[in-house]
Parts: structure tokens; C-alpha cells; sequence
């Protein structure tokens, strides 16, 4: 097996989780969105959103702030660019196995 | 993966365009510059009027154009964010001020050159067809670049037919052509984004208890 069909075993388990992808993928194009988006966007309950968001905080890839526009208060969450980084280099590691493997 | 990943990308850009209130504000700028145009046409040409209305058009431009961005933020606000979330878009930040400034410069620049090329033709009627082409230009470019969204093909094949069809008809002077010009096109706008709107608040009500975690 060839080192780019390896490569794949690399994949960064954090974002390779489909629901933290797809908040990442939805980050990735934005400044910043709020928790109800996130929520609706991803059809997630707000305890499993929650629990992901804290995982993407921890891994250092998504930063979370308490804040307020206007009188609303809103739980605002960024990528940041380690985030961004992983996100790019995961998708071109899956990239690269599916021409390898198609 | 990379379809799904842009089919993504593009369903958050869609967001800001859900709720029809760009189209709202964005219209009701165009109506009141169909009023700052028929009163143009309708004050004495023998008066100073038509000299301060030339002066105010900046001020009209300046403050209409803050005016909008204001009124959407709060309409968002108030309305989307409680709704369905609040998203920050790259497009939304401020440009720093000197590219603020230069770009009002431009602006000014290019009303200018719009002034002297009709002096120098001898007529203002073309404005009508080539603000209607230059405003579909833009909305079609945003269509294919940026929202993706039909409506934009609609909007801007209305603005071509109508500055056009405005040109065209003649025995009109050119301020009472902008003024149709303007509030046709934006009645329009506001009548596409209300029904816009009503959809989206009929199938987005406020979430019960709040969903910020």
C-alpha cells in the first residue's frame, strides 16, 4: 500500500467526527456564528452541540465567546487558524485517497 | 466531499439573503432616490433649487447608504437573530477608512464623468438604460459569485428592461426617467423581500425559551 493510501489513517480524529465537520465546514466560511445557528444548521441537540463545540475548544480549533449584540446575549463561535489549518489539511488528505483509490 | 463541502459554504451565504430584509432596506434607499429625482423635476429650473438638489446628492447617497447598512443590522437584530442565529459574513465588515474614503472618491468620480459625458453628448436620456445595465451587471455577477439565488437573475433583468425601456420612450426629461427608474425598482425590491419576509417569519417562529446555550 502505497504512503498517500496510508495517509488516510492519519486523519485528524477530531474533525473527522461528521458532526464536528460539518461545524467546522460551516465556520470555516464565516467571521463568526452564533449557537442557534449552529444548531439548526446541524439538526444537533444543544447537549450534543454543546459537548462538540467543547471538544473543537479544547483541540484549540474553535474559540468560544460569551458576548452580546445589542441587548441579545449570544454564545459566538469562531474557527480559529489552527482550526482552519486542520480543516485544509483534512481536506486534502481525503481528497488525495479518493483519486488514489477512484 | 468537496461538493458537500461547497454546497455548504453556499447554503451559509444564502443565510444573509433568508429573511428578505436586504432587499427591504436596499429598495427603500432606491425610493427614496425616486423622490430626490422627482423633486428634481418637478422644482423651477430658473430657481437655486436645482443647484442645491445637485449639492445634495452626495449627502442623499452618504446618508442613505448608512442609513441602509444601520437599518438592516437592527432589522437582523431584531427579527433573524432570534429566529433562526446570528452569523458575522466577511462582507459585512467595515472596509478601513481610507479605503472608505477612496471609495466614496471613486464614486464621486464616476457621477462626475457621468455628468460630463452627458454634457458632452447633449442628452441624459441613455442614463436610465445604462444605470440598469450597470445595476443588473452587478446584481447577475452577485448571483453567480456570491448568493447563487435566482431572484437576483429577476431582479436583474428588470433593471435592464426597465432603465431601457425608459430610455427609449421619449419627450421625458431625464431626472423624471431616474425617478421611475428608481421607484419602480424599488417598490419592486421591497415588494419581493416582505413576501420574502412573510415566509421566513411564517416558517421560522421564535424558539420557546431561547436556544443561546
Amino acid at each position: 500500500m502505497s504512503d498517500d493510501l496510508r495517509s488516510v489513517t492519519d486523519l485528524d480524529r477530531i474533525i473527522h467526527e461528521p458532526a464536528r465537520l460539518l461545524v467546522v465546514t460551516i465556520l470555516s466560511g464565516v467571521v463568526s456564528a452564533d449557537f442557534l445557528f449552529l444548531q439548526r444548521e446541524t439538526g444537533l441537540t444543544k447537549g450534543n452541540l454543546s459537548a462538540h463545540l467543547s471538544r473543537l475548544e479544547e483541540a484549540g480549533y474553535v474559540k468560544i465567546e460569551k458576548t452580546f449584540k445589542g441587548k441579545f446575549p449570544l454564545t459566538v463561535c469562531k474557527l480559529t487558524a489552527a482550526g482552519q489549518k486542520a480543516l485544509s489539511k483534512y481536506r486534502e488528505q481525503v481528497q488525495n485517497f479518493m483519486k488514489k483509490t477512484s | 466531499m468537496e461538493q458537500n463541502y461547497l454546497e455548504i459554504q453556499q447554503r451559509v451565504r444564502h443565510y444573509w439573503f433568508k429573511d428578505g430584509i436586504g432587499e427591504i432596506a436596499v429598495g427603500g434607499l432606491f425610493i427614496a432616490l425616486s423622490l430626490y429625482f422627482a423633486g428634481h423635476h418637478m422644482v423651477s429650473p430658473a430657481s437655486n433649487a436645482p443647484l442645491y438638489l445637485n449639492l445634495g446628492l452626495f449627502f442623499v447617497l452618504a446618508f442613505g447608504v448608512v442609513l441602509t447598512r444601520k437599518l438592516i443590522t437592527i432589522f437582523k437584530m431584531h427579527i433573524t437573530y432570534p429566529r433562526t442565529g446570528y452569523v458575522e459574513y466577511y462582507f459585512e465588515r467595515q472596509f478601513p477608512l481610507p479605503v472608505q474614503i477612496l471609495l466614496w472618491a471613486a464614486g464621486v468620480l464616476f457621477v462626475v464623468l457621468l455628468v460630463v459625458i452627458g454634457r458632452w453628448v447633449g442628452t441624459f436620456q441613455w442614463l436610465p438604460a445604462f444605470l440598469g445595465v450597470v445595476f443588473g451587471l452587478i446584481l447577475f455577477a452577485f448571483r453567480t459569485t456570491t448568493s447563487g439565488l435566482m431572484r437576483f437573475n429577476y431582479h436583474a433583468a428588470l433593471s435592464v428592461l426597465l432603465g431601457g425601456g425608459l430610455s427609449l420612450m421619449s419627450g421625458i426629461s431625464a431626472q423624471y426617467s431616474l425617478s421611475w427608474y428608481y421607484g419602480v425598482f424599488g417598490a419592486w425590491l421591497v415588494v419581493w423581500g416582505v413576501g420574502i419576509l412573510a415566509t421566513y417569519l411564517r416558517e421560522n417562529p421564535l424558539p420557546e425559551g431561547g436556544a443561546d446555550e
